[in-house]
């Protein structure tokens, strides 16, 4: 198989992701009707749908590890980001137990999800498995949106103040390095499944190894970069976002008195 | 030596009670504004040495093939050269004017911790002196001032230089730690009541986001500095084969090195942020762009650092990803260039000096910004990295921009330092000279490295172009020798009788020209009304006052407690000490090698002493509340307790160390060893400073000064401990239970 006929046609139209974007896409309907954020919202799933029925889930199923990376950023970062922003803004986030709203909790929430599921035997597992990661799957969107309801919650007042979100999006940024460095430079496989692939259902191996040029070691390695790097910017961009809040505050009017 | 007590107090630099003992009043002060005259002058007493120094290293290489020095004497000059002119001048001199300056900016008497200050102040002519010690003990350093490994590894550099080297560099980060914690508690606590944190002058502004970048980078470099230290010293291989990865040491140090870039320009970016729209007749154009692209720039210098490595081969897919974050700086730095630009459109501009320096500042910058762009290309960086193209590069950025945007500062602010403006005269010939003789300099290096002149090297064949452009070089660099002499001569003519400077000679805006030139000891009679980003503007023209700038309340007020803040500040750097220890203990230990390993580790033992460790975290909770809940006993009862437990977690360490010894494991013996005592034990040296804390507090305590309300010492050291606490929690799960899982 080339790669021409691969990204045509390694698309799996998986019944449950479908309906799981579409019933959700009713609900928003039913309880919002066509806000004015919709855009935001359907962005969001069309990224979902984009990261579990195109190529990249293929690819991630076995493959590339750093396909499987793609999916995990896209999962905890960008799909439950562009959702909360979806949401319209009197929304309001009530998490039960009163706990999860600590910063402290979606803080570990999101970090903790990058350094839980890169765990050698469970990175393997979530490949090996399709039990494993479908709760994978909807664990990283879950913890993703508790970290970023500290900073992107619809309503202001559930939100960190600007500088308070500057530190936890830079402490969460520099934790994530120091997983990407790790794998970036690990001397060790942290994913073995990914370096010896057990069957080749697609009949792409020889694609990626020869065509692509990506051995078992760099694939880690990309991996690796991906999150040290462009997701480091993710977190980097939304505290751009943070900084323009801080200086975008509308000015009081001039008070006379000193 | 008592005319220069009586200048100084003609001036208003001294006090006539102090004239007898003018030295100690000078030597012993904890005054911010003395603090910060004696770190410029330190740093102009370096820049002296490190001039010299460059005038050799010019001088050596003004024709092909000069004997003027030994070769081993160049490298020594060259390594001195940068280390002085990076650690000794460009970082005092910044910190100095920032000491001077930031207080007076935002209304505050002195600095969070004046104390404080004076010790990280004095760490610097330490530092300088343990440095240049090395010339005495048989022979500078003569690795460079990156020290690259093996190079600066035992075998390869036997005598004692490099130890000096990383000794010295390692009194100055503390130094530098210390005085940045100082500058986040002083901005953040010590403001007054109406500078809102938004209200914050630009270059006060700068020089907190900067604190940041200097109290997470400068830990790196000193973990790096200690393994050096450790390797040279106890005969280890952290650098070294076998086992070692030299590669590593590159790592480390250029994961300081980048952000160190930064850590000197952003500054300089502030003093041009002050000075320009001053000179201009206008407010700075795009506050909060300025404001803001700081914090990207200095966020995104964090983790580029690799782009200083393209040549050592880590790999396409690794360049890959480096060539394009280091693309992305040049878009907030960008940013500042065009608000400076556009701050001077439409301006009515006035070329005095301290303007004339921040425009060639601001010029150059852009230079020293394309040619960086270019060594973010991979493939170019390649062909000029190791040449004089790369020496061009970041002589723009550490001359062109920051040796500059200080000169513009120097001219800007010494009036209101010493009360005597300096002679535009002399200024205009300053500016001119060094003006020309920089780009002579450092324009023609650009070539010369193109035309492929390596560098770092003692002398060269007589190849075409090469002999005249090297001396059209050191030509350039007597010019600047020129400028600095006359610029020391324009200070000592404007101290003896310089024109009298007014309270605000250039008509600016911020808070410092609101007090007289010298300011009084503690800075201000009163301070004007605040509500607007230039306070003084708003009292000149009541009529078309500033918009005024919004106070948010909760966080624009925000205010804590600084003792609270600066321990915070603290652990923060403390974390990325040991996340590099921690990360290298992962790096070396990824596969088992021959010789001892973690399995000869008794987890047991270990277990019930760190479980003594972590009850005391409890512990000291307890007597927190205790002290909250004014109940004396009960805080000195569970601070005792504390104590005990830390001591038995100590003890249980020194068994576990002595047992390790006996069963002849050294720190030598593999890298698992190296690593292993190299964390534990630092490790154990902060529980050890945590104890000696809290048996002060516990001194005090007994002693009734905790009766005092509010006591904010223990709160203080207790989060210390906590920390302590936490990172036993990272190294027992990274040293004794994961290895035991694979």
């Amino acid at each position: 198989m080339n790669t021409q006929q691969f990204l045509l046609s390694a698309w799996m139209w998986n019944p449950v992701v479908l309906a799981i974007a579409a019933a959700a896409l009713a609900l928003y309907l039913i309880a919002f009707r066509a806000a004015d954020r919709i855009g935001w919202f359907v962005l969001a799933l069309l990224v979902f749908l984009l990261t579990l029925v195109s190529p990249i889930n293929a690819l991630a199923d076995g493959y590339l590890f750093s396909a499987h990376m793609l999916q995990h950023i896209s999962l905890l970062l960008i799909v439950p980001g562009l959702l909360l922003v979806g949401l319209p803004r009197s929304f309001s986030l009530k998490w039960r137990p009163r706990i999860l709203a600590h910063p402290l909790a979606g803080w570990i929430a999101g970090v903790g999800a990058m350094w839980f599921w890169h765990w050698p035997t469970l990175c393997n597992a979530a490949v090996t498995s399709r039990s494993v990661y479908a709760v994978q799957t909807v664990s990283l969107l879950i913890l993703g949106t508790l970290f970023w309801s500290q900073v992107i919650a619809p309503r202001e007042a559930e939100r960190l103040s600007p500088p308070g979100a500057v530190l936890y999006l830079f402490s969460a940024c520099v934790s994530c390095s120091a997983l990407g460095i790790i794998l970036t430079f690990s001397p060790l496989t942290v994913c073995p499944v990914y370096a010896i692939p057990a069957a080749d259902p697609l009949g792409i191996t020889n694609m990626i190894r020869a065509d692509w040029a990506i051995t078992p070691e760099r694939d880690q390695q990309i991996g690796g970069l991906l999150m040290w790097v462009p997701m480091c910017l993710i977190y980097l961009g939304a505290i751009f976002a943070q900084i323009a809040r801080w200086f975008g505050e509308p000015a009081p009017a001039r008070t006379t008195s000193a | 030596m008592n005319e220069i007590a009586a200048v100084l107090e003609r001036t208003g630099l001294l006090s006539p009670e102090e004239r007898e003992h003018w030295k100690m009043a000078w030597l012993s002060t904890v005054d911010h504004k003395r603090i910060g005259i004696l770190y410029m002058m330190t740093g102009l007493v370096f820049f002296v040495i490190g001039g010299i120094e460059a005038l050799l290293i010019r001088l050596q290489l003004a024709v092909p093939r000069s004997t003027l020095l030994h070769p081993d004497t160049y490298n020594m000059v060259f390594t001195m050269h940068g280390t002085t002119m990076i650690f000794l001048v460009a970082m005092p001199v910044l910190f100095g004017l920032a000491n001077y300056i930031v207080p007076l900016q935002i209304g505050a008497r002195d600095m969070a911790f004046p104390r404080l200050n004076a010790y990280s102040f004095w760490l610097v002519p330490f530092g300088g002196i343990l440095l240049h010690f090395s010339f005495l003990s048989g022979g500078a350093p003569a690795v460079g001032w990156f020290a690259y490994a093996p190079l600066s590894e035992t075998p390869y550099s036997s005598q004692s230089g490099v130890d000096y080297w990383a000794l010295s560099l390692l009194v100055l980060g503390i130094g530098s730690v210390g005085a940045n914690i100082n500058f986040i508690a002083t901005v953040l606590c010590s403001r007054a009541p109406q500078m809102t944190l938004r209200r914050l002058p630009l270059f006060s502004w700068m020089i907190f986001v900067n604190a940041f970048l200097v109290i997470l980078a400068l830990p790196v470099l000193n973990a790096g500095l200690v393994m050096l230290l450790i390797d040279r010293l106890l005969n280890t291989h952290f650098f070294l084969m076998p086992g070692g990865s030299a590669i590593m040491w590159q790592h480390i140090f250029w994961a300081f090195g980048h952000p160190e870039v930064y850590i000197v320009a952003i500054p300089a970016f502030g003093l041009l942020s002050e000075i320009i729209p001053v000179f201009s007749r206008k407010p700075i154009f795009g506050y909060e762009f300025v404001a803001g692209s700081t914090v990207a720039i200095a966020f995104l210098s964090l983790g580029v650092w690799a782009h200083h490595m393209f040549t050592v081969g880590l790999g396409h897919t690794i360049d890959l990803f480096f060539v394009a974050s280091s693309m992305l700086i040049a878009i907030p730095t960008g940013v500042k260039v065009l608000n400076w630009s556009a701050t001077m459109i439409g301006g009515r501009i006035h070329f005095d000096t301290p303007m004339l320096f921040c425009i060639a500042a601001l010029v150059q910058f852009l230079l020293a910004g394309l040619t960086g762009v270019s060594h973010a290309v991979a493939p170019l960086d390649w062909q000029t990295k190791n040449s004089y193209y790369l020496v061009a590069h970041f002589h723009f950025v550490f001359v062109g921009l920051i040796v500059f945007a200080i000169l513009g500062a120097l001219h800007y602010w010494v009036p209101k330092m010493s009360g005597r403006m300096l002679s535009e005269r002399l200024g205009k010939w300053t500016f001119w000279l060094m003006v020309i003789g920089f780009n002579m300099t450092f324009i023609t290096q650009h070539f010369l490295g193109l035309a492929g002149m390596p560098r770092r090297v003692f002398t060269y064949s007589d190849l075409p172009g090469w002999g005249w452009m090297n001396m059209v070089a050191t030509v350039g660099t007597f010019f600047m020798t020129a400028a600095s002499l006359l610029f020391v001569w324009n200070l000592i003519v404007s101290l003896l009788n310089g024109r009298k400077a007014t309270d605000n000679p250039w008509n600016a805006w911020t808070l410092e020209w609101a007090t007289t030139s010298p300011p009084p000891h503690e800075n201000f009679r009163a301070l004007p009304p605040i509500q607007s980003r230039r306070p003084l503007w708003d009292i000149a023209h009541p009529d078309r006052p500033d918009p005024v700038v919004g106070s948010r309340g909760r966080i624009d007020q925000f205010k804590p407690e600084k003792n609270k803040t600066s321990i915070i500040c603290f652990i923060l750097s403390e974390t990325g000490f040991f996340g590099v220890l921690i990360l290298a203990f992962l790096y070396y230990n990824a596969s088992p090698q021959p010789g001892p390993n973690s399995h000869e580790l008794d987890l047991l033992t270990t277990g019930l002493f760190s479980i003594c460790l972590f009850a005391s975290s409890f512990t000291i909770w307890r007597a927190e509340t205790g002290l909250r809940n004014n109940q004396q006993r009960r805080m000195i009862g569970w601070l005792g307790a504390t104590i005990v437990l830390g001591g038995i977690f100590i003890a249980g360490q020194g068994f576990e160390y002595w047992h390790l010894f006996k069963s002849g494991v050294s720190v030598s013996s593999n890298l698992f060893a190296t690593t292993f005592f190299t964390l534990t034990g630092f490790h154990g040296l902060h529980v050890c400073v945590g104890l000696i804390a809290l048996l002060i507090l516990l001194g005090l305590a007994l002693a009734g000064d905790s009766r005092k309300k509010p006591w904010p010492a223990l709160d203080a050291v207790g989060l210390y401990w906590h920390f302590v606490d936490v990172v036993w929690v990272f190294v027992l799960s990274v040293v004794y239970i994961l290895p035991r899982l694979q």
